[in-house]
């Protein structure tokens, strides 16, 4: 599945189940038949626009990877 | 609906009170205003309490009656509303409602929370309850992080500055100073907010509100009894709740908030004024973007100039349009159940011309906005010379 960044933040400050993938990125990403996901991102910072892929699903949450 | 007035307020200092528990300070709130008032608790005919997150903060529920019997208050229906940060707000919306129509002549709307005992990263994760815990949260969204992802959105949308961000952090403090019962009393420069720790990027530390303990309260009556009691009754001209989508990632367009417009809406239309009209206004700024969105909502600036508008001073305390006199929840503090009526106490206060350093010289027409969560819920209050 892909899709473009909506909005994203790198989280610096999290709760204790968290801390441990400090600092991480939490993206709200729109895919392909519109309608918006939040996730988290694998490898490389993305901003605004950047298309990305989803490449995992841990536990209910979807993880993206920056596409070229 | 018969007209209702604030017959008299009641607030704790806030701040981070390791001797004090919940209940005392809702009961030094509840009894100050009791007494401002000339009122006995048993003239008290209900008690509406808000409140977040009692039960995970200090591991207490039931509430309403744990704290309305420590008043004196006996017999009456005694309840607790949750609307996470706009616990309070809420539960002033709901006393008027019950007021206005007739129900009741006598009620104390309080609310109160106590978070400091819990260290951040708990308060953190218990504040996360206000979002949807099956997505957005579970993906490790904190609060911070969910108006930081507004912020940006903003930026992209508008060209909102982190120097815009700054703005709000270093007027609220400014303002907060003049404040005896502020959290922080600490004046802060643009640099120190600029140059501060992230949180959660674009947000930094000075764009965060503060973790605090505290309380407040108010007392209720129609307009006309309440003239027996003060000479200085505050009517409430219009108050409306509305509510949104938990989720962020469930609006159409996250850089504003269809439940502050829609309350702003319902709340201008049953005052009878326009936001041209409003002479200054508490906002709910838990993060310094939040106090952008709001004032682009309430309709004081078009969408997307609000950045600006802080930028260029229309905001301060001598500014066009005053904004958070009281230091917001950014530097009075954000004890989040007590939010939104500490709100109507500083509305009242300045009204009544009995708000000290922090006294506005246009002060006959305000009005006070109470946030829940992203958004979800929202309580918009207008107040004005009886």
């Amino acid at each position: 599945m892909t899709g473009s960044v909506y909005t994203e933040t790198v989280v610096h400050l999290a709760p204790e189940a968290f801390a441990a993938d400090v600092p991480y990125q939490v993206v709200i990403v729109t895919l392909e038949d519109g309608t918006r996901t939040t996730g988290r991102i694998l490898g490389d910072r993305v901003a605004i626009d950047d298309r990305v892929e989803q490449v995992e699903m841990r536990d209910g949450v979807p993880f993206f990877r920056k596409l070229p | 609906m018969r007209p209702v007035a604030v017959v008299a307020a009641g607030k704790t200092p806030f701040g981070a009170f390791p001797d004090r528990d919940l209940r005392s300070l809702a009961v030094e709130a509840g009894d100050k205003c009791l007494k401002k008032g000339h009122v006995t608790p048993s003239h008290v005919e209900a008690f509406y309490l808000g409140n977040f997150a009692g039960p995970s903060f200090v591991g207490q529920n039931h509430l309403a009656p744990y704290i309305s019997t420590a008043l004196g208050i006996r017999d009456v229906p005694a309840t607790r509303f949750e609307a996470a940060c706009a616990s309070s707000g809420s539960a002033f919306f709901h006393a008027f409602s019950a007021v206005s129509s007739g129900l009741y002549d006598c009620v104390l709307v309080a609310g109160v929370e106590k978070m400091t005992s819990q260290p951040t990263a708990r308060v953190t994760e218990i504040l996360a309850g206000a979002g949807d815990c099956s997505g957005e949260i579970k993906a490790g969204s904190t609060f911070p992080s969910l108006f930081a992802m507004i912020a940006r959105r903003h930026m992209y949308q508008y060209g909102t500055t982190r120097e815009d961000l700054a703005a709000v952090a270093v007027k609220n403090h400014a303002n907060g100073a003049l404040n005896p019962d502020a959290h922080m009393r600490k004046v802060i420069t643009i640099e120190q907010a600029l140059n501060a720790r992230p949180v959660a990027e674009p947000l930094y530390l000075y764009d965060c509100s503060l973790i605090s303990d505290g309380a407040a309260a108010v007392l209720l009556m129609p307009l006309d009894r309440a003239r027996d009691f003060t000479d200085k009754p505050v009517r409430i001209l219009g108050v409306a709740q509305a509510s949104d989508f938990v989720a962020l990632d469930q609006k159409a367009d996250i850089t504003t908030f269809p439940a502050v417009r829609r309350a702003a809406v319902k709340a201008y239309e049953m005052a009878g004024v326009t936001p041209r009209d409003i002479q200054f206004a508490e906002v709910h700024d838990c993060f310094t973007i939040a106090e952008i969105v709001a004032i682009e909502d309430l309709g004081f600036i078009d969408r997307g100039c609000g950045g600006e508008y802080e930028t260029n001073g229309a905001t301060a305390r001598d500014g066009e349009k005053p904004i958070n006199a009281s230091g917001g929840l950014k530097s009075k503090g954000h004890p989040v159940g007590a939010t939104g009526v500490a709100q109507i106490c500083d509305i009242v206060a300045q009204i009544r011309c009995e708000a000290g350093d922090m006294q506005l010289k246009r002060h006959s027409l305000g009005l006070a906005q109470n946030l829940g969560g992203s958004g979800a819920s929202c309580v918009v209050s207008i107040l004005g010379n009886a």
